[in-house]
């Protein structure tokens, strides 16, 4: 709009003018300051560094033993921290592809959820099968069985991709190497755990266990989750399920889950309860817990070795 | 010595008419048919207000329908609201009247001003370029809108040689020389570029009168 105040054309000649007759007004005097006292000189040096082997962090991926430089983290801890915040949301975001299911030898399922923002914000619509899904589930699906197994893309569709699979065929063999029927492999989109109880129902199942991506935490985007429930029914609560989690290589491995998961579900037909009603102590165990080594967080950022 | 110093003009009142009867509208050179709102303005240098008020005419829709110079200068006003002129900006709506006075303001505050030219106000001068005439002045002075012009008064003996200094210091030409007296008994002249545009001119023009005006204020009777 208006022209910027130094771009006055008659003060600018005027003040050239003023300096050419020798009137050009003389420098102000200086302003007495007080003396400027000098910050402090202090040197921060990160006593060891960050995330290197060390007391805590050599038997957990937690944020153990950090370490700090000054007054905040060290920056490889902050970027390593992003970092695995974002193979979380990436998990979150991610979508069972469409055909996977039926590509996989799974018979496709969906629950009422219509989109992933939708299945984000409605628990209550993922617990319950669609009725075109419920319709092919009724039309095809095999009845009276010991065990229905489920696989489902949970909040993490990724890991239901890349680990449901194998850890749904391990855990059917050891069921039926315990002498179980096991039902229709089926595989839900959209599901959340409860749903098991529909479909266990409706297959008329004496143990129903759903197999899902987890809810990531940090840099696990990868890990899937088991629920049992014994007479799956509409109604049931998680009183009524036991349940496995961190399914994944750097948890439980599948080679070792599907035995536990067998043995769960052998025990639950044995005494017809689930839940904290099942006693653990009473469960044939499975599978030895051996050694473990050391977990190592992956290091997502390089930093060149520096703090 | 400090010469040259600005004297800042000061508006003395600046009132909206929003809605003005056609009365008032034709009485001031207004067009009812066209025009509806006013804005008026008193200011204590005339000169520098007929600059402001065609800079209003480059920033809204207004037309400068009626300015004036009071008789004898602000030293002998009417009131003390009265100043020596009166501008009418007139505009169709209201808001052109309020981009208007802001542009008349803005240039008061920051260009257009009558200058000190013997250190204790006695002897002043206007020595202004207008680097883009707007449509006000462009009319007045019969030049083209846009054109580059030197505005130039200063007290009637000062002003006379400072208009022949000001022709002979750049390739200029004079497109009106008001000798005095007019209304405040000052004299004026508007210079303009031998060729079209030529601001260099125009302000080294502008120089070369300032500088001659502060000459006879310090040496009235030098030989």
């Amino acid at each position: 709009m208006s022209r910027p105040v130094h771009a006055s054309v008659t003060r600018a000649l005027v003040a050239d003018l003023r300096h050419r007759l020798g009137a050009a007004d003389p420098a102000p005097p200086r302003l007495a300051l007080p003396p400027v006292v000098a910050p402090p000189a202090r040197v921060y040096v990160a006593r060891r560094p960050s995330l290197a082997p060390g007391a805590g962090s050599d038997h957990t991926t937690a944020l153990l033993g950090i370490g700090h430089v000054g007054t905040r983290y060290a920056t490889d801890v902050v970027l390593q921290f992003q970092a695995e915040l974002a193979v979380a949301h990436e998990a979150v975001a991610a979508v069972l592809d469409d055909g996977w299911a039926a590509d996989h030898g799974f018979l496709p399922l969906r629950s009422r959820v219509a989109d992933h923002r939708e299945y984000l914000l409605r628990p209550d619509l993922g617990r319950r099968l669609a009725p075109d899904s419920l319709a092919r589930l009724q039309a095809s699906a095999a009845r009276d069985v010991d065990v229905q197994l489920i696989l489902a893309d949970g909040l993490s569709a990724g890991a239901a991709m890349a680990a449901g699979p194998a850890l749904y065929q391990a855990t059917a063999d050891a069921c039926r190497a315990r002498g179980l029927t096991v039902g229709s492999p089926v595989c839900a989109t959209f599901a959340r755990v409860w749903l098991e109880d529909e479909i266990g129902a409706e297959v008329r199942a004496q143990v129903a266990i759903i197999l899902l991506g987890e809810r990531p935490g940090l840099g696990t985007g990868d890990g899937l989750s088991a629920y049992l429930v014994y007479q799956p029914a509409l109604g049931k609560t998680d009183g009524d399920r036991n349940m496995m989690s961190n399914l994944h290589a750097r948890g439980t491995p599948p080679e070792e889950a599907a035995p536990r998961l067998a043995a769960l579900a052998h025990a639950m037909i044995a005494q017809r309860t689930s839940g904290v009603g099942l006693d653990l102590d009473r469960v044939e165990v499975a599978v030895e817990r051996g050694y473990r080594a050391p977990q190592v967080r992956a290091r997502l950022v390089d930093t060149g070795g520096r703090p | 010595m400090t010469v040259l110093e600005p004297i800042v003009p000061t508006i003395l009142s600046m009132r909206r008419l929003p809605a003005a009867t056609p009365a008032v509208l034709t009485a001031y050179g207004a067009d009812p048919a066209r025009h509806v709102s006013l804005g008026l303005i008193t200011c204590d240098q005339d000169d520098a207000l007929y600059v402001a008020l065609d800079e209003a005419t480059k920033h809204a829709a207004v037309d400068v329908v009626f300015a004036r110079s009071f008789y004898a200068g602000a030293a002998h006003a009417s009131g003390r609201l009265s100043g020596e002129i009166l501008g009418v900006l007139a505009a169709a709506e209201p808001q052109s009247i309020e981009d208007g006075l802001a542009a008349v303001t803005a240039c008061l505050a920051h260009d257009a001003c009558f200058y000190d030219a013997d250190g204790a106000r006695g002897v002043t001068v206007f020595p202004h370029v207008i680097g883009s005439l707007g449509h006000y002045l462009a009319r007045a002075s019969g030049l083209p809108v846009g054109e580059a012009m030197a505005y130039l008064v200063a007290p009637p003996l000062e002003a006379t040689l400072g208009f022949d200094a000001a022709l002979k210091a750049a390739a200029v030409r004079a497109v009106k020389i008001i000798a005095p007296p007019t209304e405040t008994n000052f004299a004026c002249a508007w210079l303009t570029g031998e060729r079209p545009g030529d601001l260099a001119a125009c302000a080294a023009a502008a120089a070369a009168f300032a500088e001659a005006v502060v000459d006879v204020a310090a040496r009235p009777r030098a030989r």
